[in-house]
């Protein structure tokens, strides 16, 4: 043994020591790995909140779960209002993989599992896991697996999915990172939702403002049009179609149509019975449909449509059209803003019929205002003028030679002749077009102009004695039958420059006479024409009289005047 | 000789019948008027055969004119003349109890005869055409709801109008006073008269039904 002092450290206590050293700096590294994967979370978290674009956020919060954990694929799969997976976005898969594999995942096995519980899963091996259902062809294996809900306000919005964790599986403190990451991810998520929402209504409300604008101006801009063009954009649709009634109770007609096959489809009649309109005319309520399958609305190509809104478009108290929104088969569903929106434009469609249906009344009352004012300055002045023009030439006439008088009385004729073309004039003009046909002076006029392009020159209609009066019921139908033979005839084969309607009430009779300056009758077939006439005349127990030769043909049809009808 | 009073507010129209009846050797034109005022009290003054009278005044209508002074005076009979058309001259010449109505068509109006058959006490319009003018009247008027239809005392007078009886007659038959049923008639004229044409015209805008056509 030797004296040199030794200088020892108890074993014990040494190990003691150096157990705690250990201890400490284990302490530490592991201090320092926490802080680490906490700076990763703040890294993270920035990452996913400083955008604001749904897709791109969606996207990166997948992106910064696989960096937070060391995962070798991660997923976020967005739920569908029917429980399904909507969405599914991946990270890790090469792209062409992703196409060789196929369809998306849909929601099945553990990731359904995930959306009827939505608690955290986390597995060491997929494959050990009774809930697994295993994978698709050309899927590639994973193993270690951890799935985390996320939440936007009290609802489940999907699900993140991760697996193959760098060093095996995932741990405790994993689980816990991506269960921060998520609640953090649920904010962005709904602040991305918000702000699309506010992008939407912002250009929503620049368009309505756009649209009320255009009602407002006096120019004649085809305002619906211009909606249908702005829903089109706004609500993200495949079709946006107008419909409305038409005369016929049981088709409506596509009056504007935008988007897919639009050429093709507007114009189109559209059966009502049994139809989505009929069932929002009804209701007089929008429908929001997720599968309009059931109403077959097939376009072009196979392509059919899926989602689809209807709302009626009412206009004083009456529902009169339908404004159908649509989406092809597969797209994403319609949501309730989206009604909200097309109800919106709905209205301001009412009200641009409403106003435009206004303008053509105004229009209608100015052109009946106008045709008024003619008709009466015509009465007024001109054929009370020609009549004392008349009436002094008349009384000349009595004053001078014979000669000289003939050619007076010629030419007072004459100023009668004008002024009986005048009173049909007055007359045709005194009435609304729609309510022609209700006599047998308007019907003769119309018949006249009917035939007038076919004709060197409108035929000369006059009347004398109160013919409307008299000639009524199923004596007026013959009677316009009877013009309507003769002027066919006279257009069929007469080649005439003039020819003349004259309609008169006598004492006792009415006579009907019809007069060209054609080339007259040329064998039997304008003869068979007016074989009709003679039977009509003979059945009221009248008379038929027709001449004819190179120089004109003439028609004169009487019958006696009978009771009244 | 027959004395003729001519009303119509065109002084050129005036001048030409005035010609024409002065030539005739039977016919002397006692008087004229441009206005229905002027009308009513001159022709009560000159009591004359036969009023000419247009439908349309400046100031109102032949129609009431003719109406009132046969009220007056029954003896004066009424010669409607109008620049419209037949139907129109007959439902105006039915409604003021004329004898009858020209249209003014200088040779074919046979104005001169006219005038001389309803000196003689003829009546032009056969009452079976009055009959059918009452009939269009209530048909037309029953068929349009909108426009107000006649009440009940019109239609009560209406067909007695087309009896060609005076105001002051149909208040007799209805135990009315002679100015109640004058006011019936006025009503009645504004609703049927001249103005139905536009009236026509108002209905029709206004009945606008059916779908809209865009």
């Amino acid at each position: 043994m030797t004296d040199a002092p030794s200088f020892t450290f108890p074993d014990d206590a040494r190990g003691e020591l150096d157990k705690a050293l250990g201890d400490l700096m284990s302490r530490a590294q592991d201090v320092l790995a926490t802080q680490g994967r906490l700076r990763a979370l703040l890294r993270a978290n920035q990452a996913v909140i400083e955008h604001i674009d749904l897709p791109v956020v969606l996207q990166r919060i997948v992106e910064a779960a696989v960096e937070l954990v060391g995962a070798q694929y991660g997923a976020l799969g967005v739920i569908s209002p029917d429980g399904g997976l909507e969405q599914f976005i991946h990270v890790g898969m090469p792209d062409e993989l992703a196409t060789e594999i196929g369809h998306l995942p849909e929601g099945h096995g553990l990731l359904g599992a995930l959306i009827e519980d939505p608690h955290a899963i986390r597995i060491p091996e997929l494959s050990d896991d009774p809930r697994s259902v295993g994978f698709p062809a050309h899927h590639p294996p994973m193993h270690s697996f951890l799935g985390v809900p996320i939440r936007v306000r009290d609802e489940v919005y999907g699900n993140l999915y991760l697996s193959n964790q760098s060093s095996g599986e995932f741990s405790d403190e994993d689980e816990s990172l991506v269960i921060a990451l998520a609640a953090t991810a649920g904010i962005a998520i709904e602040n991305a939702r918000l702000f699309a929402e506010t992008h939407r209504r912002q250009a929503w409300a620049a368009a309505s403002a756009e649209i009320t604008a255009a009602l407002l101006s006096s120019d004649e801009v085809d305002v619906v049009s211009t909606l249908a063009t702005r829903v089109l954009t706004l609500s993200d649709a495949d079709v946006v179609w107008v419909l409305q009634a038409t005369d016929d109770d049981d088709y409506m007609r596509v009056e504007t149509a935008r988007g897919i096959d639009e050429e093709l489809i507007q114009g189109t009649r559209v059966a009502v019975t049994g139809s989505l309109s009929a069932s929002v005319l009804e209701g007089r309520q929008p429908r929001l449909v997720d599968d309009s399958a059931e109403y077959n609305l097939v376009l072009s190509g196979g392509r059919a449509l899926g989602p689809v809104m209807a709302v009626p478009l009412v206009s004083l108290g009456r529902a009169t059209g339908v404004l159908l929104v649509g989406r092809l088969r597969q797209a994403p569903r319609f949501r309730r803003s989206d009604l909200e929106m097309a109800a919106d434009f709905a209205g301001q469609a009412s009200v641009a019929m409403e106003l435009a249906e206004a303008r053509t009344t105004r229009e209608r009352v100015a052109l009946l205002e106008d045709r008024g004012r003619i008709a009466r300055d015509l009465h007024d002045h001109v054929i009370q003028q020609l009549f004392a023009a008349g009436m002094e030439l008349q009384t000349v006439a009595g004053a001078t030679s014979p000669q000289i008088a003939e050619r007076i009385s010629k030419t007072v004729a004459d100023i009668d002749g004008s002024i009986s073309h005048i009173r049909t004039v007055v007359f045709a003009l005194s009435r609304p077009a729609a309510e022609r046909n209700t006599t047998v002076r308007h019907a003769i006029i119309d018949l006249a102009n009917e035939v007038a392009p076919r004709l060197a020159r409108t035929p000369n209609v006059s009347f004398s004695g109160p013919v409307d009066l008299i000639i009524t019921g199923s004596l007026a139908d013959d009677v316009i039958a009877v013009v309507r033979e003769a002027l066919m005839n006279v257009v069929k084969h007469a080649a005439a420059q003039n020819t003349s309607v004259e309609l008169a009430i006598t004492d006792d009779e009415i006579q009907l006479r019809i007069t060209d300056d054609g080339h007259g009758s040329e064998g039997s077939s304008r003869r068979s024409g007016v074989a009709n006439l003679e039977h009509r005349a003979a059945q009221r127990g009248g008379s038929f009289d027709f001449r004819s030769d190179e120089t004109g043909t003439q028609v004169i049809w009487s019958v006696p005047i009978g009771d009244p009808a | 000789m027959i004395r003729v009073f001519l009303v119509d507010d065109h002084e050129l129209v005036r001048r030409g019948i005035a010609a024409l009846l002065t030539a005739e050797p039977d016919i002397e034109v006692v008087g004229e008027a441009a206005t229905a005022a002027q009308a009513r009290g001159r022709i009560l003054a000159t009591r004359p055969d036969v009023a000419i009278l247009d439908v349309r005044l400046p100031d109102g209508s032949g129609i009431d004119v003719c109406r009132d002074v046969r009220s007056q005076n029954p003896d004066v009979k009424c010669l409607i003349l109008t620049g419209y058309d037949d139907d129109e001259a007959i439902y105006a010449a039915v409604l003021a109890g004329a004898a009858g109505y020209v249209i003014k068509d200088v040779q074919g109006s046979g104005l001169i005869d006219s005038l001389r058959k309803v000196a003689a006490g003829t009546k032009l319009i056969h009452p079976s055409m009055s009959g059918r003018v009452v009939q269009r009247i209530t048909d037309t008027h029953q068929a349009d709801p909108r426009l107000e239809s006649l009440s009940t005392r019109e239609r009560d007078i209406l067909p007695l109008i087309a009896e060609g009886l005076t105001n002051r007659e149909i208040g007799e038959r209805l135990g009315l006073a002679e100015k109640t049923v004058k006011n019936y008639i006025s009503g009645l004229l504004s609703k049927l008269g001249l103005q139905r044409r536009t009236q026509a015209a108002v209905l029709h805008l206004e009945n606008r039904s059916g779908p809209l056509t865009l």
